[in-house]
């Protein structure tokens, strides 16, 4: 007997069917997940790669949709939308690779540093697109890793912030307040009139 | 969005694209987990099959001791002891192997063009389990005749092919495996005591649910470490008291196994899956019997009320030395990706209120105990998540359905002989060592 005769086809899954009804079915179904990857594996790899840059995406992206296959029986059925959800285990598993991460910043920061002359932001910006603004960048290591994630989940993956909530998993409210206080820290940070001290938050 | 944060949505790098190559590997990795190839979690057939039914086999008995529980069932295992006969625990040292041996019966769910099919698959299960986790393990399955799903008279057609048997090597990985332990020597660290092993099970990652999912959880949880496992007694007790005082669980007294004995349940049913899931235990050493799945709302589960879609036994645990041959070609199975214990250290940023709350991603991976099935690897318990209420706590229903008939696996279970003398393999005295004090005592 071999194990995947019980593998079935998904082909005929109904496209109707919301993230929450399809996390449902793969219950007693588990291939028919599949589809949620089809759905969201793009933008997950994206938010991956922005973060963590293009050689850990690949690794990032299928882990994320790995653990939210294990995790499928927790999901939240009351939200059609799983993208909050998964998003959520993306940061997490970016939170692994957090000393890539800072490397990533740190070396993106210094790009600026290393031509201060001749800096303009805008061009820079243009020329080299998939790199993330040096300021940005030196602003992002000034964060605590958990100001980081709500910053880039709000900023980068467009989540509301009934939809951050869901993915860190606290009231709405501490995201409101979090971001408040976030605002003032990036808001000195960017201004550059007031930068954060230069001491390595995290390591 | 403010001007700070919107500097940040306008300035986000451009992403390279998804690779077809990498995406085709990641699509086709997932869909190995969903056939059960999956890494450290064992394969499990038919455990993803099993609709909600979130749980499988146990064990019992020294090297060749037979489970207890009263055998009422027609076709009981003919050498099956009482319930209450003493149980010599087992004494598993680190480079040995537990050995279960289990009979399973899940639904199967199949999409096709014209709709869902379902049927009973059965199986026979044997296991091997390096005792610490450090070596490579070993899967036998069987194929068992499979049965119509109840209220339905045929069997579909993909359920013809189940004559056979397959094994796989269970990879030992050398990644640490964090949350998704499950070898004995790490099941011998859980608390024993039941408000401290139901915390344990509560720990685990709340999830998006603001609905009370908890509850489902704890009980998954609990059943991922029952099934195909062996824990030291004491953890066993506790793990009962614990699963005992879940929101929504019943205690069933004389519920059969699907060998026929018969033990104390305890059962929860699923709003989700209309199906009432029960672990049934040795009523003395609190043993796992097996699982049982009996349909407790018709409609949402499609069949009979009362029906039995999910019946196991695990018919005898017992210690080895060694792993028998495979045969050639044996595939070894996957291991999990990223370890999910990172090295990541702690914040030492200086604490603001946002921090104290303990974000998920913030707090040091080796703070949180494993829990199997937790969706993400190193996620800590939020302390401000939203209270978690039982809105959708499931209608209790015990169904005390009529015991099926012995899944087939008469022949295997009354290859256990009553209990015999303990082995060499059986001895008293705490396990070796991960064990905590006053862990396994026999």
């Amino acid at each position: 007997m071999r194990e995947d005769r019980h593998v079935v086809s998904v082909r005929a899954l109904p496209d109707k069917l919301d993230d929450s009804e399809l996390i449902e079915r793969s219950l007693s179904d588990p291939e028919s997940f599949a589809s949620l990857f089809d759905r969201h594996a793009e933008e997950i790899h994206r938010y991956a790669a922005r973060r963590l840059g293009p050689e850990l995406a690949d690794d990032v992206t299928g882990e994320v949709f790995l653990a939210a296959f294990r995790g499928r029986a927790r999901y939240d059925r009351t939200w059609p939308d799983a993208r909050p959800w998964l998003y959520g285990i993306a940061t997490k598993v970016v939170a692994q690779h957090r000393r890539a991460e800072r490397r990533r910043n740190h070396a993106l920061s210094r790009v600026s540093a290393e031509r201060p002359g001749t800096f303009d932001e805008r061009s820079a910006d243009r020329v080299t697109a998939e790199q993330l603004q040096p300021r940005l960048a030196r602003a992002l290591t000034r964060l605590s890793a958990a100001e980081r994630d709500l910053l880039l989940l709000v900023a980068w993956a467009d989540l509301t912030y009934e939809e951050a909530a869901v993915a860190l998993r606290v009231p709405v409210g501490t995201v409101r307040s979090r971001l408040h206080r976030l605002r003032v820290k990036l808001r000195r940070a960017l201004g550059g009139a007031n930068p954060f001290a230069e001491e390595s938050q995290h390591g | 969005m403010d001007d700070e944060i919107r500097a940040f949505a306008d300035g986000r790098p451009a992403a390279p694209p998804y690779s077809q190559d990498a995406r085709a590997r990641a699509r086709d990795r997932l869909l190995r987990e969903a056939r059960g190839h999956g890494g450290l979690r064992r394969p499990r057939l038919g455990w993803q099959a099993a609709a909600a039914f979130g749980i499988t086999v146990t064990l019992v008995g020294g090297v060749a001791v037979a489970l207890t529980g009263d055998r009422q069932g027609p076709d009981a295992a003919t050498s099956v002891s009482q319930a209450g006969v003493s149980f010599p625990e087992l004494d598993p040292k680190p480079g040995q192997f537990i050995l279960v041996e289990s009979d399973t019966m899940y639904g199967s769910h199949a999409i096709r063009e014209g709709g869902e099919t379902r049927h009973l698959y059965r199986t026979h299960r044997k296991i091997w389990q390096s005792v610490d986790g450090s070596a490579d393990g070993l899967l036998l399955i069987e194929g068992r005749e499979p049965k119509p799903y109840p209220g339905e008279k045929d069997l579909p057609q993909d359920a013809a092919n189940w004559r056979g048997s397959s094994w796989t090597l269970l990879n030992s990985c050398s990644q640490p495996k964090g949350p998704y332990r499950d070898d004995f020597a790490y099941l011998s660290t859980l608390p024993t005591e039941p408000a401290a092993m139901r915390g344990h099970l509560y720990q685990g990652d709340p999830g998006p649910s603001p609905k009370g999912d908890a509850d489902v959880r704890a009980f998954q949880d609990a059943v991922e470490i029952l099934r195909e496992g062996y824990l030291p007694k004491a953890q066993r007790a506790a793990l009962y008291e614990a699963i005992k005082s879940i929101d929504g669980v019943v205690e069933t007294p004389g519920v059969a196994d699907s060998a026929g004995r018969r033990g104390v349940a305890l059962g929860r049913t699923w709003a989700q899956t209309g199906l009432h899931e029960e672990i049934i235990f040795d009523p003395e050493t609190r043993m796992m019997l097996g699982e049982r799945a009996t349909v407790a709302d018709g409609r949402t589960a499609k069949a009979p009320v009362g029906a039995v879609v999910a019946h196991t036994a695990q018919l005898k645990v017992s210690v080895v030395d060694e792993l028998p041959e495979a045969p050639a070609g044996t595939a070894r199975s996957d291991c999990m990706p990223a370890p999910t214990e990172s090295p990541t250290p702690p914040p030492t940023a200086p604490p603001s209120d946002a921090q104290a709350t303990a974000p998920p991603s913030e707090a040091p991976a080796s703070a949180r105990p494993s829990t199997p099935l937790s969706d993400a690897p190193d996620a800590p318990r939020p302390t401000d998540a939203p209270a978690e209420g039982p809105a959708d706590a499931p209608v209790e229903e015990p169904v005390e359905g009529p015991a099926e008939g012995p899944a087939g696996g008469s022949a295997q279970a009354s290859g256990s002989p009553a209990p015999s003398a303990p082995s060499a393999d059986v001895t008293d005295g705490p396990a070796p060592g991960a064990a905590p004090p006053g862990a396994p005592v026999s």
